[in-house]
């Protein structure tokens, strides 16, 4: 399904997530180096680079998990960082999926996804539920309800992070290496949902190194090195034809293997 | 030397003896409540972010943990009546085991919220759930898990410790192996019948112990239908 930004209404509603000038260290490393970058609404990016580029960073700051120290960073029309802004609410416009997936261990697959819906979003328990149940089934789990993570394979908890952030029902998905942490027969079963998210229109950040998952559903690639956006564009453009010596570079290493 | 063993002594001090553990069982049970209440106040303010209150904490667990507890006992029993407070000698003893092994429970259960991985907790704050709700929902019944045997370790030493309140004359179980060693001269009598009721003890605690690892360690597994 081709998607083109071109259609949407524009004006300063158009922006869901809109970095300027972002500056992040720890301690003397500049991790974030004068960050621009906006991301309309349904579009989908990807972000690659090496490791240590400063990727993970750059989507932790969206929701606040990590902070910036110079710069705006507006994410769906509230500023990040400013006091006035309800960091705890924003984040449930936010789902956000780790690399190491992070399902609480002591709930069950239902449970942990309904777990947020109750008690933050204040959903009665038996709609939650219902909820979660169809969401499981959506991500390919239907009778997976009462397993608990540890009974679940890598690429099967993936599935149930996603869908316990979709129960949320979230303006934003955030991805960070969702597939790195899985063997390879895993993966695809885990970019099939994210496609599947990624065409109901959800507006998502990608950290991954998967170039078909780009290809297919990315309207643009963002590269980054040393904490800085080094090249941007479309996907296609992006991986046949990078124009920097740096983007040439890794692209040749992520290809090799 | 067993011909002298007088087991006739031991009955007739039998009743003093069951006064006396009984003592000990329900000071123990009420000293490690309050040990329960003290730890979690004071690993609670060790986990803050601000330093006015994670440094009063962290300096009372080390002054406890530096001093020994007879020190700490004596401490209360004479410190406390030259402040104007006159309590009873088994308060006192309460009082000194719920402070001293409250700072012992509080490095226990930080260890125990520790040891539940970063990634729990962001996974909780990126699904926008407040401090109290990560804490309750997330945290503590992880850590709950972990901290279960270690505390019950702590158990049996404060059970141990309670011994000393026979110094400020609390009529608990070594207090009363020190009467029948110091009324008939029965120090071997007196003091082997109170190591005999303290291994009773011990074994109780020590298969609660192994009851409730065994328990939690189905934990994850065990279907809840
Ligand atoms: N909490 C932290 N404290 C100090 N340095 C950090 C911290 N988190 C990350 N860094 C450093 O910041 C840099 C950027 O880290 P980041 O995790 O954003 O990189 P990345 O592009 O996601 O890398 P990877 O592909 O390995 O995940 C790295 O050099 C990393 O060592
Ligand atoms: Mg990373």
């Amino acid at each position: 399904m081709a998607r083109c930004s071109c259609e949407l209404p524009s004006g300063r509603f158009s922006v869901v997530i809109e970095f300027q000038g972002v500056n992040k260290w720890f301690g003397s490393l500049h991790v974030l180096n004068d960050i621009t970058l906006s991301v309309q609404p349904r579009e989908v990016v990807v972000v690659c680079g090496p490791s240590g580029s400063g990727k993970s960073t750059l989507i932790r700051c969206i929701n606040g998990l990590e902070q910036i120290q110079k710069g705006d960073l507006v994410v769906d029309e509230k500023r990040v960082g400013d006091p006035a802004t309800n960091m705890t609410l924003l984040r449930t416009e936010i789902g956000f999926v780790f690399q190491s997936f992070n399902l609480y261990p002591h709930k069950t697959a239902l449970e942990n996804i309904t777990l947020a819906p109750i008690h933050v979003r204040k959903t009665p328990r038996a709609q939650a539920e219902k909820d979660g149940r169809e969401l499981l089934a959506k991500v390919g789990l239907g009778d997976k309800f009462n397993a608990y993570p540890s009974q679940l394979s890598g690429g099967q908890q993936q599935r149930v992070a996603i869908a316990r952030c979709l129960a949320m029902r979230p303006k934003i998905m955030l991805f960070d290496e969702p597939t790195s942490a899985l063997d390879p027969e895993m993966i695809s079963e885990v970019l099939d949902v994210m496609v599947a998210v990624a065409e109901e229109g959800m507006t998502m950040m990608v950290v991954t190194h998967e170039m078909g998952f780009a290809r297919r559903v990315a309207q643009r690639v963002v590269f980054m090195d040393q904490g800085s956006i080094v090249e941007s564009g479309a996907p296609e453009e992006f991986f046949s034809n990078p124009k920097t010596e740096r983007s040439k570079a890794f692209l040749g290493k992520i290809l090799r293997h | 030397m067993l011909e002298n063993f007088s087991f006739r002594t031991i009955g007739e001090y039998l009743p003093l003896f069951g006064q006396g553990l009984v003592t000990t069982v329900w000071l123990s049970v009420i000293s490690f409540a309050g040990a329960l209440l003290v730890g979690i106040l004071l690993c609670a303010m060790n986990l803050q972010r601000s330093r006015a209150l994670r440094v009063p904490a962290k300096a009372y667990i080390d002054v406890v943990r530096a001093t020994p507890l007879l020190v700490q006992l004596y401490f209360l029993y004479f410190g406390l009546p030259r402040l104007g407070i006159i309590l009873p000698e088994l308060v006192v003893g309460v009082l000194a085991l719920s402070l001293n092994s409250g700072a012992y429970v509080a490095e226990i259960i930080r260890a125990g919220i520790l040891s539940i991985p970063r990634g729990q907790v962001e996974a909780s704050v990126a699904s926008g759930m407040s401090y109290l709700q990560r804490m309750r929902l997330v945290i503590l019944p992880q850590a709950f898990k972990v901290t279960i045997p270690p505390l019950l370790g702590q158990a049996i030493v404060m059970v141990k410790d309670s011994a000393l309140l026979s110094l400020i004359s609390v009529a608990e179980l070594t207090r009363a192996g020190q009467l029948l060693a110091s009324d008939r001269f029965m120090p071997a009598e007196g003091f082997i019948t109170v190591a005999a009721f303290y291994l009773m003890l011990y074994y109780c605690l020590k298969g609660l112990a192994v009851l409730s690892g065994r328990w939690l360690g189905l934990g994850p597994a065990r279907s809840r239908a």
